[in-house]
């Protein structure tokens, strides 16, 4: 019939068209699933180490700064300086986090960096982007709904919907519908 | 080199059609058909168009969820000074991003006017997302000012779950019994 004809030609160009951004999902969806046991998007090492502020007047923000930077090696580019109360002073470099005790000496940093592809990935994914990648991220929606369709069209008899394909089919749609009762 | 050449000049014309410029010795069987030929030209406009918007996407300021919307600042003191006056109206907070929450950017941290003094903006999972360069940055906020009611015990276990959140250590005798009051982010505006 011509009708499977075209419907194995939208499934086939489809299917090319929607790889890439299937392959991207799979990915952010596998990372995001586990976002209790990891960070998907950044990722953060914490760390603390103790510094010489001995020499430094501890009501100087900028001498402090520059001193805690200078024997952390940190050279990334300084975004602001926030004395949080006399004793603790946050010294915001990119991609880096410094809280400094002023009491004790101590350094906690957090230095966070985007995973690479990961980052990318979930920003699409989740939907960061909002404005025309939502309209784009409902085309593809789209399309993967017709994928779906014109997938379980493809073939016909014993093989296809109206063979082992209505089972088939069948049990797809029992599997969320036995965790819906599972978690009710 | 001169076949290439011609062909090339082809795909870019969109025409089949070999102009007496080209070497006849550029095959017709070489040559890409009409729907090749669209393909391509649809290819290259999608390339052009994703460089356009990555190129107006350097903003210097992001802007998040609704924006922001009212033009006049509430101190961050005056909330905390008066909370019940402030309950359940929007308002507009200006100060620096002292902390982001590392693992959705769910929340975050103003600084506020007077030193130490900090307000919670809690945005709703996946609405609004912080990103956790926005730290250190200024930014400006609306939200509507909300009391979080929680008993000591849970007060307790809603910080330790915010000090997970960042992986810092988490001492419960640090919690004092004052109310928590938070904005509802709406929208926000962050500079770049």
């Amino acid at each position: 019939m011509k009708w499977r004809k075209w419907n194995i030609i939208i499934h086939r160009d489809l299917g090319y068209l929607c790889f890439g951004l299937t392959i991207l999902y799979v990915i952010s969806g596998v990372a995001v699933n586990h976002i209790h046991d990891w960070n998907p998007t950044y990722k953060i090492e914490k760390s603390m180490v103790e510094v010489d502020l001995s020499a430094v007047d501890p009501a100087d923000d900028r001498a402090l700064t520059s001193a805690v930077l200078g024997q952390l090696g940190e050279t990334g580019e300084l975004k602001n300086i926030y004395r949080q109360d006399a004793q603790t002073l946050k010294i915001f470099v990119v991609n880096n986090n410094i809280t400094v005790d002023l009491v004790n000496s101590n350094v906690f940093q957090e230095k966070s960096n985007q995973r690479p592809l990961l980052y990318q990935a979930n920003f699409l994914h989740l939907n960061h982007a909002k404005k025309l990648w939502t309209w784009f991220a409902d085309l593809y929606a789209v399309c993967l709904g017709l994928l779906a369709i014109s997938g379980i069209l493809i073939l016909k008899g014993r093989k296809g919907l109206s063979g082992r394909g209505k089972w088939l089919v069948g049990v797809g749609f029992l599997a969320p519908i036995f965790f819906l009762w599972l978690y009710s | 080199m001169d076949i290439n050449g011609a062909c090339i000049k082809i795909i870019l014309d969109g025409s089949l059609g070999v102009s007496s410029a080209e070497p006849s010795r550029c095959f017709r069987q070489q040559l890409p058909n009409n729907q090749e030929i669209l393909l391509k030209r649809i290819i290259i406009f999608c390339a052009l168009f994703c460089v356009a918007c990555a190129m107006t996407a350097q903003a210097k300021t992001d802007v998040y969820g609704k924006g922001v919307t009212l033009t006049e600042a509430t101190a961050v003191s005056a909330i905390l000074d008066n909370p019940d006056t402030y309950l359940g109206k929007m308002v507009r907070v200006e100060g620096m991003i002292i902390e982001v929450c590392a693992k959705r950017g769910c929340w975050m941290y103003v600084a506020g006017d007077r030193q130490g003094e900090k307000i919670q903006v809690k945005v709703t999972d996946g609405e609004i997302v912080f990103p956790m360069s926005a730290s250190g940055r200024m930014g400006v906020v609306e939200g509507v000012v909300e009391e979080l009611k929680l008993s000591r015990d849970e007060m307790i276990k809603y910080q330790q779950h915010l000090a997970e959140e960042k992986g810092q250590p988490f001492d419960p005798s640090t919690v004092k019994d004052e109310r928590m009051i938070r904005l509802i982010g709406l929208g926000a505006e962050i500079e770049g």
